[in-house]
């Protein structure tokens, strides 16, 4: 990380502000403690900036912020040390106490929070002011104490050599030891204990204080077992972002009745969201992936106002359908409240969907989309079939010619569906199957494919309940797009021999033929 | 391999009435699960108000006399065919049916909890003969037949919701689930090839006929071809056959056994060889969308195909909670009924016209003043319905509709959920449905049935818990809830001579100077749906077919 030398720097820098008379009663438990507390300083800093790297992306940027906002509290922590008075010692121990605690909490509540919180830089930069200012108060507090048992340049000499060392120990291990092993939320509430446990070595190494010292060892003890908690429900949290599963950081876990959602990021501002383990989008590349999903049906139906989608929870397709200025009325079926109460209120993932989900034109539902078409009254012009793949029998059930006749009730006159179908390149006749299932329904279907380079090549299937051409000249698409134009839609239509027409059997309810497709193609993949 | 095979069936069968639960649940040592926190009841088929039948002195007498054109008695399968047909060629005339449980459809009852309806009996139907085309007309009527296939086959095409979807079956073998249940993986050579060459026989039974032009196996079985030399096959058990024939696989004798079990109650040792040989060259279904070997199922099981019957059946009333109690030949030509109205505790005297009798035979036989001399033989069956915490995986095939352990005393279960509309997989509550046809001794098998009748919700727990803990270790602990139901009698057994016998023959003519007709499978010796259905139709036009009493 080339961003720590510049913290070298400015710590350094820091430093020289804080020089003050010396002193102390027992000045070797506190100079050991200085190199304890300027690592855990240091290390709530490079937290800090990770986490907003992962969570926020551009880490450059977040990585400034968060050192600008960390030095100029501790600056602000070193000018407030003025107005502690009476007993340090004991201030020393409530600071450390305190240093510990959010020290320890920030990386669990960043993480905890990060979807629930409107808006994630003010907590973020509250939660770095917060610590940064406690962590400048150490120093200064620690240099007061001293005052007067050392000579001055033995003082400063001795203080700032273990805040040194310290902070190199915090740097080197950092990257090395503890974000491979331990992982980002572990590793701050590790270093959140050390904290109370300087407070508890200068409790009881200092006669001075008996009169609280009952007090504050109960006091200790309760924060050391909340911070013991935390690593417990870090265990859940961080189960899976070891990098054992996801080559990223698990920034949000969830396992909810239907599904494990888990979304990653990493150092280049990449967000994943992966569905039981299956990569759902990267937010590098899924307009690629929902431009093809949505523009070749809306180009071809330029006066489609009504539409109906099916799966989808994220809100990225609805995103593309709401740069249509004709669309009127867009319904959202997801099974997932989790996943669509994610889209709607976590910052990031709004940014990415363009607020798609709190759109007056959009309406949600959360249910099973086939128990929501059974019962369904409305018709619409265009539908958006966007399941997860068939990898098992449930899921198998939407992709039956049972479920696109009673789908296909739904379209008003003219009207049309789109159906993501797996990759024609891995699963050739998992995707054909799709295709002849659809035809099998009464759809006059015609297949396309889009590269998606997360995914690799990636088919569609565009259906129409009546016999009609597909028009890549139909209406205008709108502005702003990144992928779809008129020529690049039309090349969609071609399948070149390595993933053209195979003969397949129709997917029924009571043959689920896809699914047995998709886990023979599939399964070398590991999927 | 014969040997241990039969010494098998010599312990399943031999005077285990007494000893049944006993035998079973120790024969697993130390796996008895606790279930204290399993919830549920114990029911059975209005048993406690059909033994009234015994004692007449606890009955009131009827209070009020009542006149109806045709009276049912009995809303299982056969009465509500029979209602069905009349309402269809004689709507003008009013019928009157009357039942003895709260709900029509006999051994196709169902229940439901929080999160399905699940079947108490009867719970598929096998894709029909097309040439059956009665039923046929109904099922189309039914919605379940949506239409024809092109010609010139015109096969019909079913509702796919209502075909078993896939996966249908698995059996743990060896520890490991294989799909389907006909033996296969770890299956040594010898015994697979006999498999094999079982089956293909049974193929070449399916399109046999007979010197009379007739199909040698029919549904129903009364267009079964008359050939001599196969009706001979009735006299022999389907055991004795299978020897004769060179058949001594386990794996074979087991997957038979089990079939018979499934739909006789009892295994290839109590049944005919006809009748063993019928279960499999009987079945000619086609379909336009779906294979020969495809099923039709509901949530509800087979109280579905009732329930379409019974709205069929026209505007005729239904009377539930009703016991039929006397029936003798009034003095003005009609045929004077008593019933038990067990809701207001009344008795009332109907005067019929005509009468469909469609109660099974241990009904029928005390409600007729000289009843022919018939015995057919019902197994005790139980049925349990678990609400289960957790997923029933294990290795190999995923949760099917139908699964059997290899081996297991019982039916195994189905997932009541199977046929449902929606497209996840849930970590919710499993309701799954036991099925378990008791043993029982043909020489006595009122032991069996009084010693299953009188065991109690615990014991049967203890042995449906047992068993689901040899399908999957430690699901036990995570049933919720078992609501049981016991058949003291479930369906009958087609023992040898029963089919061709003369005793079913004579039994099946009209009673009562002809205005009493029986319907009922128990009068054909094997319990399937099309048999009723027929039974049905078959004393409707008896009716239709005698004069109008004045």
């Amino acid at each position: 990380m080339g961003e720590e030398s510049v913290l070298m720097r400015r710590r350094r820098a820091r430093a020289a502000q804080q020089l003050a008379p010396a002193g102390a009663p027992r000045p070797a438990i506190l100079l050991g403690s200085v190199a304890v507390i300027a690592t855990c300083g240091l290390l709530y800093e490079l937290i800090a900036g990770t986490l907003a790297s992962y969570l926020l992306g551009d880490s450059v940027t977040q990585f400034s912020t968060v050192i600008g906002v960390y030095l100029f509290s501790m600056g602000v922590g070193s000018w407030l040390s003025r107005y502690l008075g009476g007993p340090l010692l004991r201030w020393f121990i409530r600071l450390e106490i305190l240093v510990g605690l959010v020290g320890g909490a920030s990386a669990p509540l960043l993480f905890g929070l990060f979807a629930h919180v409107g808006s994630f830089r003010v907590l973020l930069y509250g939660l770095v002011g917060l610590l940064g200012a406690l962590v400048g108060l150490e120093i200064p507090l620690l240099l007061r104490i001293l005052q007067g048992r050392l000579a001055f340049k033995e003082l400063v000499a001795r203080v700032f050599t273990f805040d040194y060392v310290g902070s190199l120990l915090a740097a080197v291990i950092f990257p090395l030891v503890l974000v491979p092993r331990l992982g980002l939320v572990r590793t701050a509430l590790l270093f959140g204990a050390l904290n109370v446990v300087v407070a508890g070595v200068s409790l009881l190494g200092f006669d001075e204080t008996r009169p609280y010292r009952r007090r504050y060892l109960a006091l200790i003890i309760l924060a050391l077992l909340a911070l013991g908690v935390g690593v417990v429900g870090a265990e859940r949290i961080q189960r899976y972002a070891e990098g054992e599963v996801f080559q990223d950081t698990v920034i949000y876990a969830q396992s909810t009745p239907y599904q494990r959602l888990v979304l990653t990021g990493n150092h280049r501002g990449e967000l994943r969201l992966f569905l039981n383990g299956n990569l759902q989008f990267s937010s590098a590349d899924e307009y690629r992936y929902h431009e093809a999903l949505v523009h070749p049906a809306m180009q071809d139906r330029p006066r489609a106002h009504r539409i109906l989608v099916l799966g989808g929870g994220d809100g990225l397709a609805v995103r593309e359908l709401l740069k249509y200025p004709q669309v009127q009325h867009i319904r959202l079926v997801d099974l997932d409240p989790a996943m669509t109460r994610l889209f709607r209120s976590n910052q990031l993932l709004r940014e990415l969907n363009h607020n798609s989900l709190l759109s007056s034109k959009v309406e949600v539902h959360n249910t099973d989309a086939y128990a929501w078409i059974r019962q369904d009254t409305a018709r619409y012009d265009v539908v958006l079939v966007d399941f997860p793949d068939p990898g098992n029998y449930s899921i198998g059930k939407l992709y039956t010619t049972a479920f696109y006749q009673t789908l296909r009730q739904r379209l008003r006159p003219g009207g049309l569906v789109v159906v993501q179908a797996t990759s024609p390149y891995v699963a050739r006749r998992a995707y054909w199957c799709v295709v002849h299932t659809l035809a099998a329904s009464g759809f006059s279907a015609v297949p396309y494919h889009a590269y998606v380079p997360s995914f690799g090549e990636w088919g569609y299937v565009l259906a129409q309940a009546a016999p009609g051409t597909w028009r890549p000249d139909g209406g205008p698409l709108p502005a702003g797009l990144r992928f779809a134009t008129p020529q690049v839609i039309n090349e969609m239509r071609r399948f070149p021999p390595d993933m053209s027409e195979v003969p397949t059997d129709i997917n029924q309810l009571n043959n689920q033929a896809l699914v047995r497709y998709f886990e023979e193609e599939w399964g070398p993949y590991g999927q | 391999m014969s040997i241990p095979r039969r010494q098998f069936i010599a312990q399943a069968s031999a005077g285990l009435a007494g000893t049944l639960l006993a035998g079973l649940v120790s024969s697993v040592p130390g796996c008895t699960p606790a279930h204290s926190a399993v919830r549920g009841q114990l029911r059975g088929a209005g048993h406690a108000l059909g033994h009234r039948l015994r004692d007449l002195r606890t009955i009131p007498t009827p209070s009020r006399t009542e006149e109806v054109d045709i009276l049912i008695i009995g809303g299982g399968i056969s009465g509500l065919a029979a209602r069905r047909e009349l309402q269809r060629l004689a709507p003008g005339r009013p019928t009157l049916l009357l039942e003895l449980e709260a709900d029509t459809g006999g051994n196709s009852a169902s229940g439901h909890n929080a999160r399905t309806a699940y079947p108490w009996g009867a719970h598929y139907l096998p894709i029909p003969d097309v040439r059956d085309t009665a039923v046929l007309a109904f099922l189309q009527e039914a919605g379940v037949l949506t239409g024809y296939g092109p010609a010139p086959a015109r096969l019909p095409i079913y509702d796919e919701t209502a075909l078993c979807h896939d996966p249908a079956e698995r059996l743990l073998l060896h520890g490991h689930w294989q799909a389907g249940l006909v033996p296969e993986v770890g299956v040594p050579p010898a015994d697979r090839a006999e498999l094999a060459r079982f089956l293909a026989a049974m193929e070449r039974l399916r399109h046999a006929t007979g010197p009379d032009g007739r199909d040698l196996f029919a549904l129903p079985l009364a267009w079964s071809s008359s050939d001599l030399a196969t009706r001979q096959l009735d006299a022999e058990t389907m055991a004795d056959w299978l020897t004769r024939h060179g058949y001594h696989s386990e794996y074979l004798r087991w997957y038979l056994d089990y079939s018979y079990r499934d739909d006789f109650g009892v295994p290839a040792a109590q049944i005919s060889a006809w009748a063993g040989l019928h279960y499999f060259a009987a079945r000619k279904g086609r379909a336009h969308n779906a294979p020969p070997d495809a099923v039709l199922t509901w949530p509800q099981g087979n109280h579905f195909l009732a329930n379409a019957l019974r709205q069929q059946g026209g505007p005729g009333q239904v009377r539930a909670n009703t016991l039929v109690f006397g029936l003798k030949a009034a003095t003005d030509g009609r045929v004077e009924v008593l019933a038990f109205d067990n809701a207001t505790q009344q008795s009332t005297r109907l005067l019929a016209r005509q009468v469909v009798l469609a109660t099974p035979w241990h009904v029928t036989k005390h409600l007729l003043p000289n009843p022919p001399l018939l015995a057919p033989l019902h197994a005790p069956w139980l049925v349990a319905n678990l609400t289960v915490a957790a997923y029933p995986g294990g290795a190999g095939q995923p949760l099917c509709w139908d699964n059997v352990r290899y081996g297991s005393p019982a039916l195994g279960y189905i997932d009541a959920e199977h046929q449902a509309l929606r497209g996840f997989e849930t970590d919710g509550p499993q309701s799954l449905t036991f099925y378990w046809a008791l043993p029982t001794d043909a020489a006595d098998p009122v032991a069996a049935r009084r010693h299953a009748l009188a065991s109690t919700y615990d014991q049967w727990l203890t042995l449906v818990l047992t068993e689901l803990d040899l399908m999957h270790p430690g699901l036990a602990a995570q049933v919720q809830a078992a609501e049981l139901w016991v058949w003291g009698h479930g369906m009958v057994a087609p023992t040898p001579g029963y089919v061709w016998g003369p005793a079913r023959q004579q039994a099946a003519q009209p009673q009562l100077g002809g205005r009493v007709h029986l319907a009922h499978t128990d009068l054909s010796g094997v319990s399937i749906f099309e048999e009723a259905f027929h039974q049905g139709i078959r004393a409707a036009r008896a009716v239709l077919a005698e004069p109008r009493a004045s």
